[in-house]
């Protein structure tokens, strides 16, 4: 059997010949190139691994929330850590008409999530018209809800956020895609920050590449 | 005829010029070719609902129990109604309480008169979606006019079916005949149910065989009648006229002529009430929310009917639950848009049932709507617009879901405000409603002053400590040069100077944190670059 009968048969294929994924154009040129199909998935959810708070995590998806609330569809924020500061995403370019807060009466700490969140979760990801759900999700949400979001992100067509900390970049995960974002080593004093920004998963061979903003 | 034109059309001639035109068979009389006028004949629907004094005290819990009915207040109870649990245990109509204890365990409910008319009244008020000509027929009954509401409804069969299947998410058990006259759908409905006769002349042979105990006559005149011999409908009908006319009273003649079509019967419509309100008496208390969900979608399937049979939408559900004191609990179930869907009330109702807690157990359960309003042209969408169909509705379903889980406040939207002090700067709303007060930076006319705000503002500002005469955050913080004064007016109430730095943690993390320029000088942490 030489390889092109091996290539005709059906259930067979090549890395690298994936269909072509709809996606968000991401608003940087570097992280464009790096992910499969050139942008955020526009359904489907992506994992944003930080190893701490406040080195650009929310700046990286800025530019697509942008975009996505000038072009009229709503941009939800489930359960976020902090208040969102309107002055801040106004500068933005976030059109603040479209955007939604969804507060939940009751917090998780630190083990698990709580049954609110994941629905609230999951019923801003079905939401059709939706175009961007940012989740806060802590290290051991179970990998079944997890499942759960990304189908409904699917059928919702809704691209999902979820931020959660580096420690569970070893677990394995439904996402679409997962990246890693850190300070790069020596230049903590820079101004604007520096981010490196390492692809865990996504389809394709993306798989380990970098690229720094 | 010979087949010749008459030189001169007369008007009595026309009729035979097109007599001749029409082929037809030698010796026949050929019809008229002017097409007569059509007249609509009424066809009148009857449910009977027999069970209807204990349906509609059980109708709230889940059916489940062997349950009978008694009259209450009298020494020796009999049974007067018994429900499928019962019946399979042996449990007659007619039989001693006593004895039916024996048979089985059993929930014994009292007759409850005025239940029942408000019953009577709530199915004639659902009943009006199907046509607008409904009456009650006391004490168990209703009679619909459908023959305008065929058409809408796809034929005799599919109205049946819809009308069958609606009485049972109700909870009502009944049975129909449908007929030219109410009182002949009346009389089929309770002797021969699911009988159809659609036409006036079949009468006659459809109630020939009836007794005339059917025509719930005055005993008085049922026993006079049996005296002379007659037994059945078809003997009444045989007897002459003006002899029954004087020896019983002329409204026995009227009555007879009504039943077979030979007299109009016109009757009241039913006027539907402003606002809607029902109620169900639970057969037992209730102590867990969860239970109330049977009979809540039951009140819903009714104010399903009348909002269809009225052309209104709501807004807004007022439920209240009431203990076997007679003290209230009421609450609320707000629509973000006004829509008769059922299913989608029933989806919010059991959200917040399932999250309710009962002080007391319950035992009814009731519902009020009197924000209707009426229904409004479907909106006009571009048809070329891509994806924008659902906007409204996924919005205010998503929103009411939302809503009904978690709280009113669960889902709120941001805005600018005008306004110095960063905490004030920003401002919640509701969203899809007039922006207000809040504006956009560009509106504000701030382009001027290029100010970095922070992507996350935290609810209250926190103290930081400070080591070596510096502000300290999971590890020393190092201010970037440049910094921001905000002082606020001395008029205001609280007055702030503080002077706005950005830091860099030891992680690489950026944070916005302030000094106050009075009093202790402390070193706060305002928010979060991202």
């Amino acid at each position: 059997m030489t390889l092109q009968e091996l290539m005709q048969r059906a259930g067979m294929w090549r890395g690298g010949e994936l269909p072509p994924l709809a996606t968000h154009p991401t608003g940087f040129a570097g992280l464009d190139a790096i992910l499969p199909g050139g942008g955020w998935p526009q359904a489907g959810l992506v994992e944003i691994l930080t190893a701490s708070s406040g080195i650009g995590a929310l700046r990286l998806v800025l530019p697509m929330l942008a975009a996505a609330s000038r072009a009229g569809d709503w941009i939800v924020w489930v359960d976020p850590p902090h208040i969102p500061y309107a002055p801040a995403l106004d500068a933005g370019g976030v059109a603040l008409s479209r955007v939604l807060l969804v507060d939940l009466p009751t917090r998780s700490t630190a083990s698990g999530e709580d049954d609110e969140i994941l629905w609230a979760c999951e019923q801003a990801l079905r939401f059709a018209d939706c175009a961007v759900a940012l989740m806060w999700l802590g290290a051991t949400t179970p990998a079944l809800p997890m499942r759960r979001l990304q189908l409904a992100a699917e059928a919702g067509a809704t691209t999902g956020i979820v931020f959660r900390p580096a420690t569970c970049a070893a677990q394995s995960s439904p996402a679409l895609l997962r990246l890693a974002l850190e300070t790069p080593a020596g230049e903590e004093g820079s101004t604007p920050l520096a981010l490196e920004v390492k692809v865990i998963k996504a389809r394709g061979t993306h798989h380990g590449a970098r690229c720094r903003l | 005829m010979a087949a010749s034109l008459p030189t001169t059309i007369t008007r009595s001639a026309r009729l035979s010029v097109d007599a001749e035109a029409v082929p037809c068979a030698r010796g026949a009389s050929p019809t008229p070719a002017r097409p007569a006028a059509r007249t609509r004949a009424p066809l009148w629907l009857h449910l009977h609902l027999p069970h209807l004094a204990l349906d509609v005290l059980t109708r709230g819990g889940d059916g489940e129990r062997a349950c009978v009915l008694v009259e209450p207040g009298v020494r020796r109870p009999q049974v007067l109604l018994s429900n499928r649990h019962a019946a399979a245990l042996g449990i007659r109509a007619g039989m001693p309480l006593a004895a039916a204890h024996a048979l089985g365990q059993l929930g014994v409910l009292e007759r409850d008169e005025r239940a029942e008319q408000a019953a009577l009244v709530q199915l004639c008020q659902w009943a009006l979606q199907f046509t607008s000509e409904v009456s009650a027929v006391a004490p168990d009954g209703l009679v619909l006019e459908v023959d305008g509401s065929l058409k809408l409804f796809g034929g005799l069969e599919s109205l049946l079916q819809q009308l069958r299947g609606g009485l049972r998410r109700l909870g009502y058990r009944a049975d129909y005949a449908v007929a030219p006259t109410p009182l002949a759908a009346a009389l089929l409905a309770r002797a021969r149910p699911r009988a159809i006769v659609r036409d006036k002349n079949q009468l006659p042979d459809c109630l020939a065989h009836l007794p005339l105990t059917a025509l719930r006559l005055e005993p008085a005149v049922q026993a006079a009648l049996g005296q002379l011999g007659v037994r059945t409908l078809g003997d009444c009908r045989r007897l002459p006229r003006n002899g029954l006319a004087r020896r019983f009273s002329p409204l026995l003649l009227e009555h007879l002529d009504r039943l077979f079509g030979q007299r109009a019967d016109p009757r009241p419509g039913f006027e539907p009430p402003r606002r809607f309100a029902s109620a169900i008496e639970l057969p037992w208390e209730v102590d867990s929310a969860r239970a109330l969900l049977v009979a809540g979608e039951r009140l819903l399937g009714e104010l399903g009917g009348y909002l269809r049979g009225s052309s209104a939408l709501t807004q807004r559900l007022r439920w209240h639950l009431v203990d076997r004191d007679g003290g209230r609990e009421c609450f609320d179930l707000a629509l973000a848009e006004p829509s008769r869907d059922e299913q989608h009330m029933l989806l919010l109702l059991r959200e917040t049932l399932m999250r309710k807690r009962l002080a007391v157990p319950v035992r009814a359960i009731g519902l009020d709507v009197a924000d209707l309003t009426s229904q409004r042209a479907p909106h006009m969408q571009d048809l070329f617009t891509p994806r924008r169909q659902g906007h409204a509705e996924g919005y205010a379903a998503f929103a009411d879901r939302l809503r009904a889980r978690c709280g009113e406040r669960a889902l709120r939207g941001l805005g600018v405000l005008p306004q110095h002090r960063p905490e004030a700067a920003f401002g919640w709303r509701r969203p899809l409603l007039n922006a207000g007060r809040m504006t956009t930076l560009a509106e504000q006319g701030a382009g001027g002053r290029q100010v970095r705000r922070p992507l996350w503002l935290l609810e209250r500002p926190l103290r930081l400590a400070v080591r070596d005469s510096q502000p300290w955050f999971e590890g020393p913080l190092a201010l970037v040069p440049g910094r921001e004064r905000i002082q606020s007016s001395w008029w205001e109430e609280e007055s702030l100077a503080r002077d706005y730095f950005t830091a860099i943690t030891a992680r690489g993390g950026r944070l916005w944190v302030f000094r106050e320029l009075g009093g202790a000088r402390r070193w706060y942490l305002h928010g979060i670059f991202e």
